[in-house]
């Protein structure tokens, strides 16, 4: 966590523009609120009927944790966007970024409960603690 | 009925036997929620999948719970969860992000 979902129309994105876009995602959301890149996944569906983009040609829907405060969830929107625009030779009015919250408290990753934004340095301690001690 | 969306990496997940994992997740929604869950497959195509921005093996799985839950038993269940994901695909809980959600309210 966060999960960004990118949504495309059939055709709308090939492998480089992909790579470039999850590259983009990762680095705007790292940029914007300090978190560690591992934590980042972007998944991309091509013509899904679970994940349409609607009206738009390009979609993210991205799920973060809960904690960040409005203007940095709206730089996060407005960054992805124009990196779909940049990135996927789409129109500005062609693309949409979504943001939505979920607490830490509902997350496992790395076998542990996600911190809480900004205890992103103890958990990785604590984490790398407990391997050290599964490798004793 | 709980909803679970198990969104998997196509070939990346390895030893992933569909049918077993059905089984095992109805079998701990059953004993957790006292419900059956409609568990939904969501393969991400090969190359569609990144993690700090390379590809993934990271499976996400997303429960909803059927009533709202304390810290400690969403926890443990969460451990529950992993534990029973990460012995029956051979993955690493580094490539398991589980959430177990409240019920949305209406």
């Amino acid at each position: 966590m966060p999960l960004y979902i990118c949504s495309t129309q059939k055709d709308a994105l090939d492998q480089p523009a992909k790579e470039k876009i999850a590259n983009a995602i990762t680095d705007i959301h790292c940029s914007v609120t300090g978190a560690p890149a591992s934590f980042v996944h972007a998944v991309f569906f091509e013509d899904h009927p679970q994940f349409s983009p609607g009206d738009k040609t390009l979609l993210v829907r991205g799920t973060i944790r809960r904690g960040r405060s409005d203007a940095q969830k709206s730089e996060i929107a407005k960054k992805i966007k124009s990196s779909l625009a940049e990135f996927g030779g789409a129109e500005a009015q062609q693309v949409d970024a979504l943001i939505r919250e979920t607490p830490a408290s509902w997350v496992m990753e790395g076998g542990e409960i996600m911190p809480e934004p900004g205890e992103e340095a103890e958990w990785f301690a604590t984490q790398e603690a407990r391997r050290q001690g599964e490798q004793l | 009925m709980i909803n679970c969306s198990c969104l998997i990496q196509e070939g990346q997940s390895p030893d992933l036997n569909k049918v077993e994992m059905h089984a095992a997740i109805q079998e701990f929604a059953t004993r957790s929620f006292g419900l059956e869950a409609q568990i939904v497959w969501i393969p991400v195509a090969a190359g569609d999948g990144f993690t700090a921005g390379k590809p993934s093996t990271s499976s996400v799985v997303s429960i909803t719970s059927n009533e709202k839950l304390d810290p400690a038993p969403r926890e443990s269940l969460l451990r529950e969860f992993v534990t029973l994901w990460t012995n029956k695909t051979g993955s690493t809980s580094d490539e398991i992000v589980a959430v177990i959600a409240d019920p949305t309210e209406t």
